[in-house]
């Protein structure tokens, strides 16, 4: 009996099932509620944001590398948790040609030229949304459109809650019970804090992201919130922090590898987010405080190597 | 229930063990023609001590040398020496060995010593392990009376009994434990004896708990050697993981167990010194498993040392559907092998035949740095930078990220999701880095 085509490799032979196009499909799952969320409340102003921005990171993508002449990478499905991620960080009414720069951003600049998936040094959508941010005029007229689910509070258009925030007036602002449910001036996916929550115990029960990032920068914020007086709850519960902790400061890419690097990471982002809303603008300040975040992760690594096994402790 | 003892990190791979745990031990066939390597361990390989055309008894020894790290072989049929000449091995290289066409029939084993165990010295049962050729029957093959012969320096108290095989697929340890319980009591307590250690632990896997109450039983009321439950989780065999798990002992990087008072004998290694001083039977058989979801009747034989692969699996009713991977050894360490040519050795523990719905063309992407290889390894090490810097050359990056740390487990590279054979790139790594250390 003679055996033909057996395939040689070195071992080991056996493989789990993890493969990144499946990690970006739960992220695409997990993202899903707020997503819903905030279709429900902004309907088609949602719909076409987001489907410019997916469009923008897919074209993009499939483009760069096509000039570039490297093999086509649409199907790791990272340019389209992107996309998604930059549309659900923008407001619901914005100049469509800022949705395109954006993505064009995040994706030639800060994905594709630092040398595609795995190497870029900063969250692509972060980037693209804080490029967009600095240097076209929408933020100025960031008034927080409400969507037609109502929440919390009434009027068409309303000061966020993190301008109540800044101005320390929490209490004049949408409840803390109307910030995990309901819709209140911001980006798209400020719709209820509670749909990111969701998806992000999602991702973390199917083990795409651990608990340490999200836990440490939601508890920074919360501590360090109270001790500058900015009440630390509204702060976690209000503006981006949410979707920043679970579905971007995890980014496995820009993050650090160890649990120490990790734990440093999320501490400056954390005390990052804060110092900025209290001293800073009202807008971007979790964008801002991530990627500051991402810069000191090649540093984080080389700083935390993990220990070896059997290794003195006083070596 | 209290938790039980690990270690940290490893993986949780598909274990498959029922393919082949419920099958007692038997008697596999006996070859028309063995090929016996001369080389089957570590350490220095054996001169020929038979030519061709010469006669052999089983169990007759065929290859020796004064080396110390080194261990004598065996005929393992009764026969005619056909050639004495280069043969390739498992792993690819060419070793030179014994071939003998066995006779048509083999004579029963008769038992050809009497010798009362009690009575053995520490130096006598090193010298019946050497004579009797032993080596480390887990896959790594090291010579056991090497390892029984620790420095002075660093004496040991406590020999593990490594019955944990966390290899998915294999069970042929399983099955030894089951049905040769006293005898590999008995073995275990000569290892005690040769080093002079006070206790004797045997380390077993939460998935074997009808071994753990056989062993319990067979020890009695003997207050040295005692039965240990571990969790389930690869690899708790590791001879670092496991001395950690049972002890909270941790050997130092570049160390031998030695260094923490420990020896580590594999189930069969402990079954063979027994055979080896109570009946004189040196090592040229030993149990290995025949499994996989390409094999058509997977079964525990026992296989004498040089007989062709193909035989074992034409005698476990060949192959099923669609066989793609043919490893030797278990699957997260073993060897892929391109044809069923190969001899068994005497650290074949299994002949495992995957289908090809198991084996995948694998494509390698970039490194997302998710960073499953650091948590999953369970040296601490960081495989994806060892990766990246044998990628760059840089050899020195390479041994700080801890790559001469890396006993090639494979749960770096099991758990990764852009498929990057990280052991491959280690194995790079230290390649080079010993070559240069020797300029």
């Amino acid at each position: 009996m003679a055996l033909d085509n057996l395939v040689v490799t070195p071992p080991p032979h056996l493989r789990s099932k993890e493969r990144i196009p499946l990690a970006m499909r739960d992220v695409l799952i997990a993202l899903a509620p707020v997503t819903i969320a905030a279709l429900v409340a902004f309907t088609y102003n949602a719909l076409f944001n987001i489907a410019l921005a997916v469009g923008s990171c897919l074209f993009f993508e499939w483009a760069t590398r096509k000039v570039r002449k490297q093999k086509p990478t649409l199907t790791d499905g990272s340019a389209l948790v992107t996309g998604l991620l930059l549309a659900l960080l923008l407001p619901p009414r914005i100049q469509w040609m800022n949705i395109i720069i954006a993505a064009f951003i995040a994706i030639v600049i800060a994905k594709e030229l630092m040398g595609g998936l795995g190497r870029n040094i900063f969250n692509p959508a972060l980037f693209g949304f804080v490029f967009i941010l600095i240097g076209s005029g929408f933020l100025a007229s960031w008034t927080g459109h409400l969507g037609f689910l109502r929440g919390g509070f009434d009027g068409v258009t309303a000061a966020t809650p993190l301008v109540y925030l800044k101005q320390g007036i929490t209490s004049q602002g949408p409840s803390y019970l109307a910030l995990l449910f309901g819709n209140y001036g911001g980006a798209i996916s400020e719709v209820g804090a509670f749909w990111v929550l969701l998806g992000g115990a999602y991702l973390l029960y199917r083990k795409v992201i651990d608990w340490v990032i999200p836990a440490t920068i939601l508890l920074t914020v919360l501590v360090f919130g109270y001790i500058l007086q900015a009440d630390g709850l509204y702060q976690i519960l209000a503006g981006g922090v949410m979707l920043g902790a679970f579905f971007m400061a995890t980014d496995w890419t820009t993050s650090p590898m160890t649990v120490s690097g990790q734990i440093v990471y999320s501490l400056i982002i954390g005390v990052s987010i804060v110092l900025i809303r209290v001293y800073g603008g009202p807008a971007g300040a979790v964008a801002y405080s991530i990627l500051i975040g991402n810069a000191f992760v090649l540093l984080l690594d080389k700083v935390f190597k993990p220990k070896r096994f059997g290794q003195a402790v006083a070596a | 229930m209290a938790e039980m003892k690990t270690f940290k990190g490893g993986i949780h791979p598909p274990y498959n063990k029922e393919l082949a745990s419920g099958k007692a031990i038997k008697r596999g066939p006996v070859p028309k023609e063995v090929a016996i390597p001369l080389q089957q361990h570590i350490g220095a390989p054996c001169e020929a001590l038979v030519k061709a055309g010469d006669r052999v008894e089983v169990g007759q020894k065929i290859g020796e040398t004064g080396a110390f790290v080194s261990a004598p072989v065996h005929a393992s049929v009764s026969g005619t020496v056909k050639d004495v000449s280069k043969v390739t091995n498992f792993t690819g290289a060419s070793v030179m060995s014994v071939i003998i066409t066995a006779d048509a029939n083999q004579p029963e084993f008769v038992k050809k010593t009497d010798k009362d165990l009690d009575a053995l010295t520490a130096e006598e049962i090193r010298e019946i392990a050497k004579e009797a050729g032993l080596v480390g029957m887990g896959g790594a093959a090291f010579p056991t009376h090497v390892k029984l012969s620790p420095p002075k320096e660093s004496p040991v108290d406590t020999v593990v009994i490594n019955g944990c095989e966390c290899e998915p697929f294999l069970t042929c340890d399983h099955r030894q434990m089951l049905e040769r319980t006293n005898d590999m009591i008995a073995g275990a307590k000569l290892l005690q004896r040769a080093v002079g250690a006070n206790r004797v632990i045997i380390g077993v896997e939460a998935n074997k708990m009808d071994a753990v109450d056989a062993l319990r039983s067979g020890i009695g009321s003997d207050k040295d050697v005692s039965v240990e439950v571990l969790e389930v989780k690869y690899p708790e065999g590791a001879e670092k993981m496991l001395i950690f798990a049972l002890t909270g002992r941790r050997v130092p990087p570049g160390k031998l167990p030695s260094e923490v008072g420990c020896l580590v004998q594999n189930v069969g290694t402990a079954i063979a010194l027994y055979e080896a001083a109570a009946w004189g039977k040196p090592l040229y058989e030993r149990v290995l498993t025949v499994t996989g979801p390409g094999i058509r009747e997977p079964g525990n034989l026992i296989a004498a040392i040089g007989t062709p692969i193909s035989q074992l699996i034409d005698f476990c009713g060949g192959t099923v559907g669609n066989p793609a991977k043919l490893i030797i050894g278990g699957p997260m360490t073993g060897w892929a092998q391109s044809e069923e040519s190969a001899n068994v050795v005497k650290g074949t523990s299994g002949i495992v035949m995957l289908t090809s719905d198991v084996v995948e063309a694998a494509e390698e992407s970039d490194c997302v740095r998710c960073g499953k290889c650091l948590d999953a390894c369970p040296m601490f090490l960081s495989p994806n930078f060892i990766v990246q810097a044998t990628r760059r050359g840089q050899w020195d990056e390479a041994e700080e990220w801890g790559a001469l740390d890396c006993f090639e487990c494979g749960c770096c590279t099991f758990e990764c999701p852009a498929l990057i054979p990280h052991v491959q790139y280690t194995r790079t790594a230290k390649a080079k880095i010993a070559a240069l250390r020797k300029k």
